[in-house]
């Protein structure tokens, strides 16, 4: 009888620590997702601030940063990285309005990363929104899925056609590397 | 030492101290009277210089009064030839003579190209090479930043108000001869850069680690050029004789090795990294530059200090593409489109172009000889003909291997006669192609202007042209990382010639490696499974 106790609580052990080496190896690729993108940085920013203007659902690009900025400002080299941020106030309205959930505004604007790697790729880094969405109950989950069904058509891009121009926001140039404040949804 | 002589001593320095004092006094503080420019000379103050003048070539006139030989140096140079003859080969090279992967060839089109060669008035082949007044001395000694030459202009610099680009409702201002010729000053950055920098028409077109954001760079960028530090200006390194530039990519050499050059010696090539640096510049913890020294027998410095190229926000050419030049837009009229951050992406006038930046560079042996296709060139149409092709291979002395910018196109080619074809591109006459948009007629008037034949087709072959990367040297923190070459498919992969730790094996030495771990496991196991089956021992009793 010890025995099988005993067994049975080193199995549910093993099983715990192996639970959890796994999970915190997939954590990293569950709660962000990378992809390659066939343009150059520019372009596959403009593409994706083209489809965001153009997805409804209130929608606005709030800003656009440039977190190498500030290392290249120090002297240091890094390859270039662009965060795209999006607001969408149908969104962002209810996940504000609501005490339990507002520290979320932690997660507000939506980012988009395009970035470089060594590689010579271009990469389009997200956030998995659904995911984060499912762990702040059933009105979180459900708005983060509405954000990633159009997160997902942001991404969309057509190379038949021509690259539209980089939106540069005119105004808010910040500190780090920030150039954000255009016609904002949160 | 007596009382009386440490007296005399003290005596003697209170003296001294007292007349230091004095003189001290009667020098006049000049501190605020220094003239605000470097040079010897106050060229405002000349009155050769102090009237009003009409062209260049009296602004030179005026200059040979006093530097009575620059001109007859200039002439000696590249900037005024174009012509470089290969010592080895006896090939003429030069923007004369070759034909480059960008706005093809300078024939037929000299009154554009000319916008860039430091002299005024080159219109076509009958130009006069030894007139001195013809040698533009402004366009590399302006300090005032106003001087300026456009195409079409046959390298006169804007003398009447002028509308540019046609049509575009832009216009230009004539230059003040006068106020240039008063303010000229060494060549900066700006000077070189007004060519070097924009070149094939267009900032960042050409070189790929030369372009404009290198005016006013921050040390990110290039450590010697960082105007809040070091400031180099380019003849800090293409140290300038008798107007001699030296560091031509016609004459590079592609290693130097000894120690660094003290300055003010002459150098064969004082444009290299070890004229300062010498060959072993790694100087931290002893077996950590010693590695890296060693590495210097097999790379340029470049390889490793150039990351990536084109670091900023200009970005640099990939592809010019001209078969899709003459193509209109839907209206028959001819279309330009811009990329995403506005340069040029297709223009009827010259096709399809890609840019990108922070790129990283192509890499290959090179021994300082590049041969070039030139006109007339046999080619074969069914490969990607090198416009020019850097020479060297492995273990070849003075050969290293470099970082490249590879610019790749299309170009117009005989199918017949199998070469590339002169094309005349600039102009406003009725066969020029950006005029016209009418290739027959512009390989016509191109190839009668070479004095080559042409079958009279015309097709489109695939180009490239190798650009070797030295300038936008980074910090040495951000060096390339020993691991993006020291792996399966890293930056080297396909290199010749080099054992690469952490890529190439050696089948015996690592049999025997695995063989000597494997006795040495099996060794361990039967000394275990010895100890386990054999009973302890127990201890000795005393008694």
């Amino acid at each position: 009888m010890l025995k099988i106790i005993t067994g049975t609580i080193v199995g549910l052990v093993l099983g715990a620590l192996i639970a959890l080496g796994v999970a915190s190896q997939m954590a990293g690729s569950m709660m962000f997702q990378e992809r390659v993108s066939p343009f150059t940085v520019e372009e596959t920013v403009a593409r994706i601030q083209q489809n965001i203007l153009a997805a409804g659902n209130g929608w606005a690009l709030f800003g656009l940063r440039y977190p190498a900025r500030p290392v290249e400002a120090e002297g240091g080299n890094v390859l270039p990285v662009m965060l795209i941020e999006a607001c969408s106030v149908k969104y962002s309205g209810p996940i504000l309005k609501d005490d339990k959930v507002r520290f979320l505004s932690l997660l507000m604007p939506c980012k988009i990363a395009v970035y470089k790697k060594s590689d010579g790729k271009v990469y389009i880094g997200i956030m998995n929104a659904g995911l984060i969405g499912k762990l702040f109950g059933s009105m979180v989950g459900e708005t983060m899925a509405d954000v990633v069904r159009d997160q997902e058509k942001f991404l969309v891009m057509d190379p038949t056609k021509p690259a539209p121009p980089m939106v540069i926001p005119k105004v808010g140039e910040g500190g780090g590397g920030g150039a954000g404040g255009s016609a904002g949804g949160c | 030492m007596t009382l009386r002589q440490l007296l005399a001593a003290g005596m003697l320095c209170a003296a001294a101290l007292v007349q230091t004092a004095v003189l001290a006094a009667d020098i006049p503080s000049l501190g605020d009277k220094l003239p605000p420019h470097k040079s010897t000379a106050d060229h405002s103050k000349f009155k050769e210089l102090d009237k009003v003048f009409k062209t260049g070539p009296e602004v030179t006139k005026a200059c040979l009064a006093c530097h009575n030989d620059a001109a007859k140096q200039v002439q000696h140079t590249k900037h005024w030839t174009w012509e470089v003859i290969d010592p080895k080969t006896g090939q003429k090279l030069g923007k004369k003579n070759i034909i480059n992967n960008f706005c093809t060839s300078t024939v037929s089109n000299e009154k554009d190209c000319m916008a860039c060669h430091a002299g005024y008035g080159w219109e076509d082949k009958t130009f006069d090479f030894s007139k001195e007044e013809s040698v533009d001395c402004l366009v590399c000694h302006d300090s005032t930043g106003t001087y300026r030459k456009l195409p079409g202009d046959a390298g006169h610099p804007i003398y009447v108000r002028k509308e540019f680009p046609a049509g575009s409702g832009k216009f230009v201002e004539p230059v003040d001869l006068q106020k240039v010729a008063q303010g000229v000053a060494m060549p900066t950055r700006t000077n070189c850069g007004t060519c070097h920098f924009f070149g094939a028409g267009g900032d960042g077109t050409k070189h790929g680690d030369l372009d404009s954001s290198l005016r006013n760079p921050p040390k990110f960028l290039d450590v010697h050029m960082d105007a809040k530090g070091l400031n180099f200006s380019c003849v800090n390194c293409h140290k300038t004789s008798q107007h001699q530039v030296a560091g031509s990519r016609y004459e590079l050499a592609a290693s130097r090795t000894g120690k660094p050059q003290p300055q003010g010696k002459v150098d064969d090539n004082p444009a290299s990294c070890q004229s300062c640096h010498g060959d072993k510049p790694h100087k931290e913890s002893l077996l950590h530059a010693e590695r890296l020294n060693t590495h210097t027998d097999t790379l340029a410095c470049q390889t490793c200090h150039i990351p990536e190229y084109s670091r900023g926000s200009v970005g640099t050419e990939k592809v010019w593409d001209w078969s899709t030049a003459t193509k209109m837009g839907p209206d028959g009229k001819p279309v330009l489109k811009k990329d995403s951050i506005g340069r040029r992406a297709f223009d009827s006038k010259k096709g399809d172009f890609v840019w990108d930046s922070y790129l990283k560079p192509e890499y290959r042996w090179f021994n300082g000889k590049v041969a070039f296709t030139t006109r007339g060139d046999k080619i074969d149409p069914t490969k990607t003909v090198e416009i020019n092709h850097p020479e060297g291979k492995p273990n070849e002395p003075g050969a290293r291997i470099w970082p490249f910018k590879v610019h790749r196109g299309k170009q117009a080619y005989d199918p017949e006669l199998k070469n590339l074809l002169v094309v005349h591109t600039a102009g406003e006459d009725h066969t020029a192609l950006w005029h016209n948009f009418d290739w027959p007629k512009a390989i016509t008037t191109g190839m009668e202007t070479a004095g080559l034949p042409w079958s009279g087709k015309y097709d489109f072959v695939s180009t490239e042209m190798s650009w070797p990367i030295a300038h936008m040297v980074a910090p040495k923190g951000d060096a390339v990382p020993c691991a993006q070459c020291h792996q399966a498919e890293g930056r080297l992969a396909g290199i010749d010639g080099i054992w690469l730790p952490g890529v190439h094996k050696n089948e015996l030495i690592d049999t025997v490696g695995w063989l000597a771990a494997a006795l040495a496991l099996i060794g361990t196991l039967i000394h275990g499974i010895v100890r386990l089956c054999v009973p302890c021992r127990k201890p000795r009793s005393k008694a």
